[in-house]
């Protein structure tokens, strides 16, 4: 095998300018998604073997600057500087030229070995821009090559100008940008003052210097740390001190001017565009879908058909998966005569990630909605629409979507929060979610509801479980927001892009990405929860509840001749010793020794032990209380668990409120504890939520269960 | 005056800003720098934020980002005032 030399390149751009569509043209299937250290951001990385190379990409999140005042720009440029590739490829959106070389000029100030990508170019021609290349190309000092990730032209130009920019066969100017006289200056006496430091010597002294007039807090903190920091301290004050009294400005407004003060310059060289001036197809659709009046209903509808979309065509393959995952019970039980490893496998491996898998075409569905939205530019106008109401709680516009994805399932509600960028906005997104009350909770307000409210009452009480979630969690947020995470929420200044045609391989690809993520967790800490709790309920065991099954059973042999009724007294008998014989488990006892604490809400240690395992999949609630209530199979249209409930004396109508309310507000199940915990990326603020959502649970539950009994 | 005193419709020229931090860094990426004339396009169904379009971009801020933009008058809807650069036709996938 011939070994092949490596070729390390970066992608950078601004967000929308086709840069994951670039990617994966690139790359094709060779890709891998990780995380940058230490943060949340997703690094898509990837390869494709060129020649005698194999040229190997990342794609850095997509930012329309390089500051330190989003996590996405710093870690973009602390990978340009830590670690830094080969080439970088700036992937420039084509038709909206202008503003993207705001960042190639901040790239050419970093001394990269840069190429541009003109991406978008079908659209430059179509539009009937003209874009003088070659000139172009001088006045950067770097080589553009005309790309379309969608039409996968440019390709291997591309591929082909990043091997000789390698071989150093392609000279890269690395030209620099003069500022006006003044500021220039204070960037030479800057950058003087910070050579005398050999310890800053992986830094571009001049960057240092620019990033320092921009005020930048993160270079800031990496200067201060040496000697030289005293004379520079000074003379940055100074200067500071005399752009406002002699020029009534800053250098950071003074550097981003004249940055655009050289693009428009090559703009009038380089650049025309079309003299005419039509409506395009964007600007038709946004007049409706935009429109004061029809604006918010539109949103509305979208969200529902994405809802009804996710929802009717999951269903059937869920209950098909649901269907599979019991076949599967069936037909491995006969082959495993040892009872233990039996009830192991089907009780707890195939029932609880079983329950969790059947989620999956669900989630994919709703993923491959969310990514057609966000790649078609929806997302960014519904943000516009509804960020008034959500900007209100403390929230972006941004927060919505994920939001109201809790409905059906926490898992991708969590994963979709990913799309908010500042990361006090994504925690106050992400602790909410779980007040939204998910489909697993249905089955549990299904039962309630029913067994101790008449139908027309049962559905009003049910929409008042829903509101008040929303309630409690916007509030949440609100106080969130006022207190722990008074920091930066981003801005929402951001750009409407243009309506595009999503590659349909690109939507696919994300929403495969997001469903292999709930997968690998199904196959982790979910099998591992399960594992624990089918053990909790099922040990110690009692053996003289085992032998008083065998008496039974033996007993009926005798006595009951007619086959059905026999089956139906054998399967009861198991049914009442199941339930002693939970009773007699670590959980049966856990629940009883909590029984005190939960009291005061009108549960006994049955709804304890219910609760617990409902941690698994709140759905489990009802499968729990099904077997303590001595009861087979259960789902919650049984009748007869709703009679035994009704007829049970521990149990009325204001202990159902009370549950529905603790069963909506308490932790999570361990699948959503997870993915929380994998996207905020901390166990600490995890522990913390767990602990404030039982507090929540219970005070709402106690007042709950008090006013219920004095009014009902 | 400032950009949060505009009515749906106004032109207007940047003078400066008064915004700090991550949202002062914003506008100015976005290219909302002094000089830069532009249209305020519409403003949510709710009331906020606003549209803007300029150079044939558009951008969305809320009021109160808004009120941090000191702006001047420079037109109204349909007076023919040219906007600056807003020659680029947007442009959209079939
Ligand atoms: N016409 C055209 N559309 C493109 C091109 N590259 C990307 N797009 C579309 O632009 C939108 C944004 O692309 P995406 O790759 O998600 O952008 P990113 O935000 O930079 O990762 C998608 O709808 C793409 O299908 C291109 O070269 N030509
Ligand atoms: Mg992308």
């Amino acid at each position: 095998m011939v070994q092949r030399k490596e070729i390390r390149v970066a992608l950078a751009g601004n967000p929308n300018c086709g840069k994951s569509s670039l990617f994966n043209a690139l790359t094709g299937a060779h890709q891998r998604v990780g995380n940058f250290s230490g943060v949340t951001i997703e690094k898509h990385e990837g390869f494709v073997d060129y020649g005698s190379y194999r040229i190997r990409f990342v794609d850095l999140p997509g930012t329309y600057s390089l500051t330190a005042y989003s996590p996405e720009e710093l870690v973009a440029r602390n990978y340009l500087i830590e670690d830094p590739p080969d080439v970088v490829v700036n992937v420039v959106e084509g038709p909206n030229i202008e503003r993207n070389l705001l960042l190639t000029l901040q790239l050419m100030e970093m001394e990269v070995e840069l190429l541009v990508a003109l991406n978008m170019y079908d659209e430059v021609e179509a539009e009937g821009i003209e874009i003088d290349v070659k000139q172009l190309q001088r006045l950067l000092g770097c080589h553009i090559i005309p790309t379309s990730a969608k039409k996968k032209q440019g390709i291997d130009s591309l591929l082909d100008h990043v091997v000789r920019v390698y071989e150093g066969d392609i000279e890269i100017k690395k030209n620099k940008l003069a500022f006006r006289q003044e500021l220039e200056q204070a960037v030479d006496t800057i950058t003087g003052m910070l050579v005398d430091e050999p310890e800053l010597g992986k830094y571009n002294r001049r960057w240092l210097a620019i990033k320092l007039l921009e005020n930048d807090k993160e270079v800031y903190n990496v200067v201060r740390q040496y000697p030289v920091w005293v004379k520079t301290g000074q003379a940055l004050q100074q200067i500071m001190q005399e752009t406002a009294t002699l020029y009534k400005t800053d250098p950071e407004t003074g550097i981003t001017e004249d940055r655009y003060a050289y693009i428009r310059g090559a703009m009038q060289e380089c650049v025309r565009f079309p003299r005419e001036k039509k409506q395009s197809l964007t600007d038709y659709i946004d007049s409706v879908v935009l429109n004061r009046v029809l604006g918010f209903p539109i949103f509305l509808f979208i969200v529902w058909l994405i809802f009804h979309m996710t929802f009717t065509l999951g269903t059937p393959l869920m209950d098909g998966l649901d269907s599979l995952f019991g076949q599967l019970s069936v037909s491995v039980s006969p082959f495993l005569p040892n009872e233990t490893l039996r009830s192991i496998l089907v009780d707890g491996i195939i029932a609880g990630v079983g329950g969790v898998l059947v989620f999956l075409p669900n989630i994919l569905l709703l993923f491959l909605g969310l990514s057609f939205l966000e790649a078609s530019g929806y997302m960014a106008r519904a943000a516009f629409v509804v960020d008034k109401v959500m900007h209100r709680f403390g929230l972006h516009g941004k927060s919505f979507i994920p939001m109201i994805t809790g409905f059906g399932c926490s898992i991708p509600a969590i994963m979709a929060t990913r799309t908010l960028k500042s990361p006090s906005d994504r925690l106050a997104t992400i602790m909410i979610i779980p007040f939204m009350s998910c489909g697993a909770k249905l089955p549990v307000y299904v039962l309630l509801a029913g067994a101790f409210f008449a139908p027309s009452v049962a559905a009003n009480v049910m929409f008042g479980i829903y509101v008040f979630g929303i309630a409690v969690g916007l509030l949440t947020a609100l106080a969130m927001k006022k207190t722990i995470l008074k920091s930066d929420s981003e801005p929402f200044v951001m750009e409407l892009p243009p309506y595009r045609w999503p590659s349909f391989q690109s939507v696919i690809v994300q929403a495969m990405r997001k469903a292999l993520m709930y997968l690998k967790k199904a196959g982790t800490i979910i099998l591992l929860a399960v594992l624990l709790i089918w053990f909790f309920s099922n040990y110690p065991k009692n053996p003289e509840l085992d032998a008083e099954l065998d008496r039974r059973i033996a007993e009926i042999e005798m006595t009951v001749t007619e086959e059905g009724q026999k089956e139906e007294a054998i399967a009861a008998a198991e049914n009442i010793i199941a339930s002693e014989q939970l009773e007699y488990s670590i959980a049966g006892r856990a629940g009883k020794l909590l029984e005190p604490v939960i009291r005061p809400l009108g549960f006994d240690w049955r709804i304890g032990v219910a609760l617990a395992t409902g941690l698994v999949a709140k759905e489990v609630v009802v499968s729990t209380m099904g077997t303590i209530y001595s009861l087979g199979e259960t789902d919650e249209t049984s009748i007869e668990l709703k009679s035994i409930l009704k007829n049970d004396p521990g149990f009325d109508p204001a202990t159902a409120l009370s549950l529905m309310v603790f069963v909506l507000l308490y932790i999570p199940c361990v699948a959503a504890v997870s993915v929380m915990r994998k996207e905020i990326g901390d166990w600490k603020a995890v522990v913390y939520y767990s602990i404030y959502a039982l507090a929540v649970a219970w005070i709402f539950s106690f007042i709950t269960f008090r006013a219920a009994s004095m009014l009902l | 005056m400032l950009l949060s005193d505009l009515n749906v419709g106004d032109k207007a020229l940047v003078k400066g800003l008064h915004a700090q931090n991550a949202v002062r860094r914003r506008i100015l990426d976005m290219g909302l720098i002094a000089g830069t004339r532009f249209k305020v396009l519409r403003v949510a169904p709710l009331g906020d934020p606003l549209e803007l379009v300029f150079k044939g971009i558009h951008v969305t801020l809320r009021k109160s980002e808004a009120a941090g933009i000191e702006v001047e008058k420079a037109g109204e809807n349909g007076d023919a005032v040219p906007m600056g650069q807003e020659r680029r036709k947007r442009s959209s996938g079939r």
